[in-house]
């Protein structure tokens, strides 16, 4: 069964379709990364380096930012992400 | 092959996918009154609201939306309970207008006291549903199907199971004529100009930039942050971190069809095509919204499972998640989780959707209209100042 799910190939992130415990193994399509951190199913985990304020693309889109380097494996959500368009947001 | 599509042709020329008897009180304080005769009744449903006849800011919205229900196509009556007042009375005439065959109404002033308004309400009820059954189904075009889509509790497989697969249907029934809008301004914002390079003309894809600017600068005037909001944090607990993240994957549920037009909250649905209206994010005022503008049938898509129906619009619950399908098998009409359990394609699941949609428009009755979800909300864009 697949454990994670690509959505579109400019992605940097793909989608757990299972709970990832640290030190999991993904090799499939193409990935070869172990998990950095818990990640809950459904969750993103970074596919590729993604350094502070670049973007992060999933459907081949921008849905954000970094807010701090993250590594491969690495849990990508609330605690290192802002989106890009409120004009309320506040990057620290 | 396709089944055939069969529906109840109005006098107008509109179709009904429901032969609904409504009974529908014209203030607050007729709500309790309206759902005894509904219960009472034969099988007539009733919706309450907590409108009493405020004139303020949103009262052409609040006419609307009552108006347009009443006048909804589902519905082969509606039975108005009014204190007679210029506005009550004048919600009737707009519900005619709007193409209403059958208006009934039970005028508190004349009548005097509930219990009897109840009486006659049930009487009246119980000989609309007589006629109402000996109205038979006959053979319907594809433009009688008018879908509205909807998505509530997100979840992070939103986007890559229910909603993509709702789209594939959505695409499918525009391709033979059917209306299919897609609503919700809140979470398509982040995704417009996705939506918009997809409108049939540049002016059609400005308007959809706009209408999502408009909602931008309302929000920004009240000061609201809107991180607070959206994603929600049931949002945020399934795995969506933005509201770029959430919209992109709400858009999914539009497919790939070109966008034919924008619509006001409520505003009429009358042609074939793929629409983008401008509804609130909050699920029952949406629905009922979509009820409004004469939509006859909605798929619901979600991924924490909510109950929300309409009296009288189907509603199709498609769960993006197994674990939830599994969990609330008597909410959920369609499992889309299987496409992320890798059992399933998009394309196979988007298929048993299109078979499902023409099932619930022939008269299969959802787990939303079986369990008796008969929400009601209106949508508000500022405070009642009567209150």
């Amino acid at each position: 069964m697949r454990k994670v799910l690509v959505l579109n190939e400019k992605d940097n992130i793909a989608v757990c379709l299972v709970e990832m415990a640290i030190g999991e193994v993904i090799g499939q399509d193409g990935l070869n990364l172990t998990i950095q951190s818990l990640i809950p199913r459904g969750h993103k985990v970074a596919t590729s380096p993604i350094a502070k304020n670049e973007g992060i693309i999933k459907y081949g889109e921008r849905m954000g930012h970094a807010t701090t380097d993250i590594k491969v494996g690495e849990h990508v959500h609330t605690h290192n992400v802002l989106g890009d368009r409120l004009s309320t947001e506040q990057v620290v | 092959m396709s089944k055939e599509l069969t529906a109840f042709e109005r006098s107008d020329g509109r179709w009904g996918l429901r032969n609904h008897v409504l009974i529908l009180p014209l203030h607050s304080a007729f709500s309790a009154t309206a759902r005894k005769i509904a219960d009472e009744s034969n099988g007539a449903v009733a919706v309450s609201h907590d409108w009493s006849g405020e004139i303020d800011a949103d009262f052409d919205r609040i006419v609307k939306t009552i108006s347009g229900f009443a006048a909804n196509p589902n519905n082969f009556a509606t039975i108005f309970i009014t204190i007679g007042t210029p506005n009550e009375l004048g919600i009737i005439e707009l519900a005619r207008k709007l193409g209403l065959s059958k208006a009934e109404v039970l005028n508190v002033a004349e009548l005097g006291s509930m219990g009897k308004i109840a009486e006659i309400g049930l009487q009246m009820a119980n000989s609309l549903l007589k006629e109402a059954k000996a109205v038979s189904r006959i053979s319907a075009p594809w433009s009688a199907i008018k879908l509205g889509q909807e998505c509530g509790g997100s979840d992070a497989l939103s986007g890559i199971t229910a909603n993509p697969a709702l789209g594939v249907a959505s695409d499918r029934l525009v391709e033979l004529g059917s209306s299919s809008v897609l609503g919700e301004t809140t979470e398509i914002l982040g995704a417009e100009h996705l939506l918009a390079a997809r409108a049939i003309t540049p002016e059609i894809g400005a308007q959809i930039v706009e209408t999502v600017a408009r909602y931008e600068r309302s929000i920004n005037y009240e000061g609201i942050d809107m991180r607070g909001a959206q994603p929600s944090r049931g949002n945020i607990e399934g795995g969506l971190t933005t509201l770029e993240e959430k919209s992109l994957g709400a858009a999914k549920k539009a497919g790939s069809a070109q966008f034919s037009g924008v619509f006001e909250f409520a505003d009429q649905v009358t042609k074939p095509g793929l629409y983008f209206m401008d509804t609130p994010g909050h699920d029952t005022e949406q629905l009922t919204g979509y009820g409004a503008g004469g939509i006859n049938i909605i798929v619901f898509t979600t991924g924490r499972g909510t109950p929300t129906g309409s009296a009288i619009v189907p509603t199709i619950k498609v769960a993006t998640n197994t674990t939830m399908a599994d969990a609330i098998p008597d909410l959920i009409d369609l499992n889309a989780g299987t496409i992320a359990d890798g059992l399933k394609t998009l394309n196979d699941v988007g298929g048993e959707l299109f078979d499902l949609i023409l099932e619930v428009a022939n008269g299969q009755l959802t787990k939303a209209e079986k369990g008796l979800h008969h929400e009601f909300s209106l949508s508000r864009m500022y405070n009642t100042i009567i209150r």
